[in-house]
């Protein structure tokens, strides 16, 4: 049913029907509309403009739902699933990042891991026993610091912290909020990690060169751009994973090597005999070269079937004997085999099986040249890179990717546990539209399970989403990105460095737990109040420079302008009960006149204790006898301590953002 | 509310005697009428689980060196007592401790440590996520399970909690303690505040009305865990934590683990109820160089190793009530991989640390390493169901005995390595 309406073109509707073409590598053209039924299931268009900003955008920006509906929504949708707008704003924020245009051999060469500083501090004669040890640990990283500096050399902390600083600043103001979405999406699902050393300076380009361009194409074209990509070959080992069932290599390189080394080490053994050990040893090492199925069982598990998919252990080593050889191409100056190769030249190369296509490199004398049996196809002998690829087809074209991808997706966009229906009529549009991933989400919209009104609301924002649209709900203007990025490490999420290949999990639970909501209420209270470094707006200016007159106006105020079309009025009428107190008025003043506060835990503990007397009357006498006990002293506080408007405006801002309404979307 | 009233009794007075009771929770004021005294506290028993993440090399660990397939599968990974550089700890004449495992060997010597061998999970799942999650839940063959075996573990103890008995110091809520039970989760104690740099009064009144919001949300997750989190935190001073200071010559390393665990030490010093903690040991998914004496595995393990001695000896006073459990997902590959690490496998080894353990043993069913003995040919094969281990522990220690809860649809026997 989803695809009869799919194929059903030229609905041209009075501008509530977009059609939109292209053509999928079988050059068959798809016409696919946008048709959202959000009427039928009792949303206005305005309350469906702040759930399409809701779920597709980073958060909704002051005023950006009537900009919605100026346009249509559905145009609006459109356009979003098209990502070509301008972002004259980005270039101008990126005006003095060094690194963001670089390719990554510019990058191994200028920036230099963990291992290379080492190696590099090594040719230089700067490591000694001492500095194995950890003494004058400082004074050899500087000596070494100020070398690579001399040297033209750059810390690699600075290629990090653009990396960060750029994904905060295109979520926070790029046009094309739903590409940033999707851009977050599949780097999670392809994730890859900064605490890698192997695969750090390449996750850049990972992100701008594999994800970003192919984030509404094609599924196959993501995954076989991130398969080739040097940081997905580092990150799960198969640059390294190679066989010795090869023709090529047997017959040439590898026996001869061998005793060459051999000899080597019998002729050192009377004179340099730890020598001699070591090139043992390196042969020894270089026998057992082989296999390493991290990749393969990945590929798999989690970027395309699933792990319930019914593949077996042996189906996962014959893909990792599939993708022997597929490599990364030595780039590090005066590496060992970057010579080799660059003698040997791309085309000399190409005649005997190699592929070179931009950093990827497919090593055919390390590949597995035997049959294979994938999936129950069988694969010949001498497949070489083909193979691979014919690998990765399969992979991508299986009904168990379709479903998996469309239900991923789904979680993301609609709710932690989507419908069976909506997962299988998404999985449907997959499978007939090559994995065609706008097409997908257009189903996804069209769909009477994203217009669920019982589900509207069910999604928790990830700390970054949570950070990002507080920036875009207060319209703030962000010159230290890096602070945000400590505040999410700081609730549970520290982007880029999630370790482990799965990604970061995308349900409620797993964000939401004691102490990151803790988190999350100081961050409310932290940003609203102007306490993050670099980061600042104007909360009057949010309400047309109109002062709130009073606790009470603000909330209601604030409320519509940070949560937009959402049903306020029970935590207003709950909050105000507490933001106004006339009762106190000379108690404020006794705890005014108090020189230095007490820290910051007792006084909370105090406050809260007021508070329940106040809320319960019947728990007044006990709490006093408790107070009694620990001979403490009753000092209400409220919002009126504060002094000026402005902080209590600051302060009701703080509460909203840490309320349960505003983690929600 | 009978919960509240139980915990009045056992652990009000705590509070007082430890100096931090900078507030009174909610809780304990409603319960102040119905405690006509206050008894003195009760001592709990504390189980301390480090999950492994990554499934450790448990062949490295705890070599079978004796095994003459071990050497010829691992040509640049094996190791034994036998050998002049980085040689292993000979533990009974079989199986050899990575040198790594300096620190805690002595408690093996002293017979308060255990190793079990051969240990993991019936389902044959090579994933690290499926094999964490059931192992976690504690169900080795259904993922549906909601809740994880320490929360049943909790729930099981038929007395009453304060909002500490199940902590993980963890930034996100592990698995583990998933379920009904209330559970805390937080990376760095310190963090457990309303806070507001300069203006704590401010602070003071948004938590009021946090309080009050997170109560009335319609949405259950928040709900559960505004209540847990403000609970827990009118227990906590954070000052005291900001000023802790270990057993004298107690040095933690300052690794994510020994932060864990160091402040698990401090909760349990403080009395404040905790009665299973959780914490995390990264890393351990050595498919590249892994190394031998030296290398990425011997420096994890030497940070494991060093993270639990520094913890068990600053506990000196408090050992006889905990026990520590050391888990993980799965072993690896039998043989060396092509790239001087090895892959996912099946079996791994396990250590369990306290003075009710019977220590001093390696508690093993482990065959030949020869090929036609491997599982699928090559992984040390499961003889040891992490469960048996796991409720032998759990019954020991914290004297708990509905395993048909603890472990659904399981019928196995423990393996009685507690005194």
């Amino acid at each position: 049913m989803q695809l009869k309406r799919m194929y059903k073109s030229f609905i041209v509707g009075a501008g509530f029907t977009v059609l939109s073409s292209f053509t999928d590598s079988t050059g068959i053209v798809n016409n696919s509309a946008i048709k959202m039924p959000y009427k039928k299931y009792g949303y206005s268009e305005r309350q469906a403009a702040a759930r399409l900003l809701d779920r597709f955008t980073f958060g909704a920006k002051p005023g950006q739902i009537d900009e919605v509906l100026k346009m249509g929504i559905d145009q609006w949708m459109e356009q979003q699933l098209e990502g070509t707008l301008p972002d004259s704003d980005l270039t101008q924020r990126f005006n003095n990042y060094e690194t963001l245009a670089l390719d990554n051999e510019t990058i191994v060469n200028t920036y230099m891991n963990a291992g290379q500083v080492v190696r590099f501090a090594a040719k230089h004669g700067l490591i000694d026993r001492d500095t194995a040890k950890g003494d004058n640990k400082k004074e050899y990283q500087e000596t070494v610091r100020q070398l690579m500096l001399k040297e033209g050399f750059k810390p690699i902390v600075q290629l990090q912290s653009e990396l960060i600083n750029q994904k905060i600043i295109r979520a926070a103001y790029s046009n094309n909020q739903l590409h940033e979405l999707l851009t977050d999406f599949w780097f999670n699902h392809f994730n890859v990690s900064l605490t890698k050393p192997q695969c750090q300076q390449y996750i850049l380009t990972y992100e701008r060169d594999a994800i970003r361009p192919n984030v509404t194409g094609n599924f196959e074209t993501i995954l076989e751009a991130t398969a080739k990509h040097p940081a997905m070959l580092e990150y799960l080992d198969n640059a390294n994973s190679v066989s010795n069932n090869n023709s090529v290599a047997n017959k040439r390189g590898n026996a001869f090597v061998d005793r060459q080394m051999k000899q080597k080490a019998d002729e050192m053994m009377a004179t340099n005999p730890t020598g001699a050990e070591i090139l043992n040893k390196t042969i020894q090492a270089r026998k057992v070269q082989g296999l390493n199925e991290n990749y393969a069982r990945e590929i798999m598990e989690l970027h395309t079937m699933g792990v319930d998919a019914g593949y077996t252990q042996e189906d996962v080593t014959s893909v990792a004997r599939a993708l022997t050889g597929w490599s990364v191409r030595p780039m590090i100056k005066d590496a060992p085999g970057r010579n080799l190769y660059e003698r040997a030249g791309k085309e000399n190369l190409e005649k005997r099986g190699f592929v070179m296509e931009g950093d990827f490199l497919f090593r055919a004398d390390k590949h597995d040249d035997s049959v294979k049996m994938i999936l129950g196809k069988a694969f010949p002998e001498n497949g070489g890179y083909k193979e691979g690829k014919e690998v990765i087809h399969l992979l991508a074209t299986s009904p168990a990717t379709a479903q998996f991808i469309c239900k991923k997706l789904a979680t993301r966009f609609v709710s932690d546990t989507p419908s069976v229906s909506l997962v299988n009529h998404m999985a449907t549009t997959f499978q007939k539209t090559n994995g065609n991933i706008k097409s997908v989400l257009i189903t996804m919209v069209n769909d009477p399970a994203f217009w669920n009104q019982k589900i509207a609301r069910e999604k928790i924002k990830s700390p970054f989403e949570l950070v990002i649209s507080t920036v875009r709900a207060t319209n703030a203007d962000v010159q230290q990105p890096f602070q945000l990025y400590n505040w999410c490490n700081k609730m549970g999420q520290k982007i880029y460095f999630y370790q482990a290949p799965t990604g970061f999990p995308d349900r409620a639970a797993y964000w939401i737990n004691t102490g990151a909501l803790l988190n999350r209420m100081n961050f409310g209270l932290a940003f609203a109040s102007q306490k993050i470094p670099g980061v600042k707006f104007d909360l009057m200016a949010l309400n047309n420079n109109h002062e709130p007159e009073s606790p009470d106006q603000a909330l209601v105020v604030y409320s519509k302008i940070l949560l937009p079309e959402r049903d306020q009025a029970a935590n207003i009428q709950r909050l105000s009960a507490m933001v106004r107190d006339n009762s106190v008025a000379d108690k404020i003043n006794q705890a005014a006149e108090k020189n230095s506060p007490p820290p910051a835990n007792e006084m909370m503990n105090e406050g809260m204790m007021n508070r329940n007397e106040k809320g319960n009357k019947s728990n007044k006498e006990k709490a006093s006898k408790e107070k009694e006990v620990l001979g403490r002293k009753n000092k209400p506080i409220t919002m009126q301590y504060l002094a000026g408007n402005n902080t209590m405006v600051a302060q009701v801002t703080g509460i909203i953002i840490g309320s349960p309404e505003f983690q929600r979307k | 509310m009978t919960n509240r009233r139980a915990f009045m009794k056992s652990g009000a007075m705590a509070l007082f005697a430890t100096g931090i009771a900078g507030g009174i929770p909610s809780f304990i004021a409603k319960a102040a009428n119905s405690a006509k005294s206050n008894y003195l506290f009760k001592k709990n028993k504390t189980l301390v689980c480090i999950f492994q993440r990554g499934a450790m090399d448990g062949l490295m660990a705890v070599s079978p060196y004796a095994d003459p397939n071990l050497k010829i599968m691992r040509p640049t990974l094996y190791m034994s007592p036998a050998q002049t550089e980085g040689k292993q700890f000979d533990l009974d004449g079989r199986f050899g401790l990575h040198p790594s495992f300096e620190s805690l060997y002595p408690f093996f010597g002293d017979k308060r440590m255990a190793i079990v061998h051969g240990v993991g999970s019936p389902n044959n799942t090579r994933s690290h996520f499926d094999a964490q999650d059931y192992m976690e839940s504690g169900t080795p063959f259904s993922k549906g399970t909601p809740s994880g075996w320490l929360n049943r573990a909790v729930g099981l103890m038929g007395h009453d909690a304060t909002p500490f008995r199940a902590v993980s110091l963890t930034s996100a809520m592990p698995r583990s303690l998933y379920g009904d039970n209330e559970a805390v989760a937080i990376n760095n104690l310190q963090d457990f505040a309303i806070q507001m740099r300069g203006n704590p009064m401010t602070a003071n009144m948004a938590a009021g009305s946090f309080e009050e919001l997170y109560d009335q949300t319609s949405n259950n997750i928040l709900n559960k865990a505004g209540k847990e989190s403000f609970d827990a935190l009118k227990m906590l001073n954070v000052n005291n934590i900001k000023n802790y200071q270990p057993v004298a010559g107690v040095v933690y390393p300052s690794s994510p683990l020994g932060n864990s665990l160091k402040q698990i030490a401090v909760l349990i010093k403080m009395n404040i109820g905790v009665e299973v903690a959780f914490a995390e040991s990264g890393g351990w998914d050595t498919h590249f160089n892994q190394g031998a004496a030296n290398g990425t595995f011997a420096r994890n393990a030497k940070d494991f190793s060093d993270s639990i001695a520094a913890f068990w000896n600053d506990l000196a006073a408090y050992q006889d009530d905990v026990t520590v459990m050391t888990m993980t997902e799965f072993g690896r590959t039998a043989a060396q991989n092509g790239t001087g690490g090895t892959d996912h496998g099946r079996a791994s080894c396990l250590f369990v640390l306290g003075n009710d353990v019977q220590g001093g043993k390696v508690y093993q069913n482990i065959g030949s390493l020869a090929e036609e003995s491997l599982e699928d040919g090559r992984d040390l094969p499961v003889s040891t169901d992490f469960r048996s281990v796991f409720s032998s522990v759990a019954n020991g220690h914290l004297q708990i005995n509905n395993n048909g809860v603890l472990f659904p649809k399981w019928d196995g026997r423990g393996i009685g390595i507690m005194r």
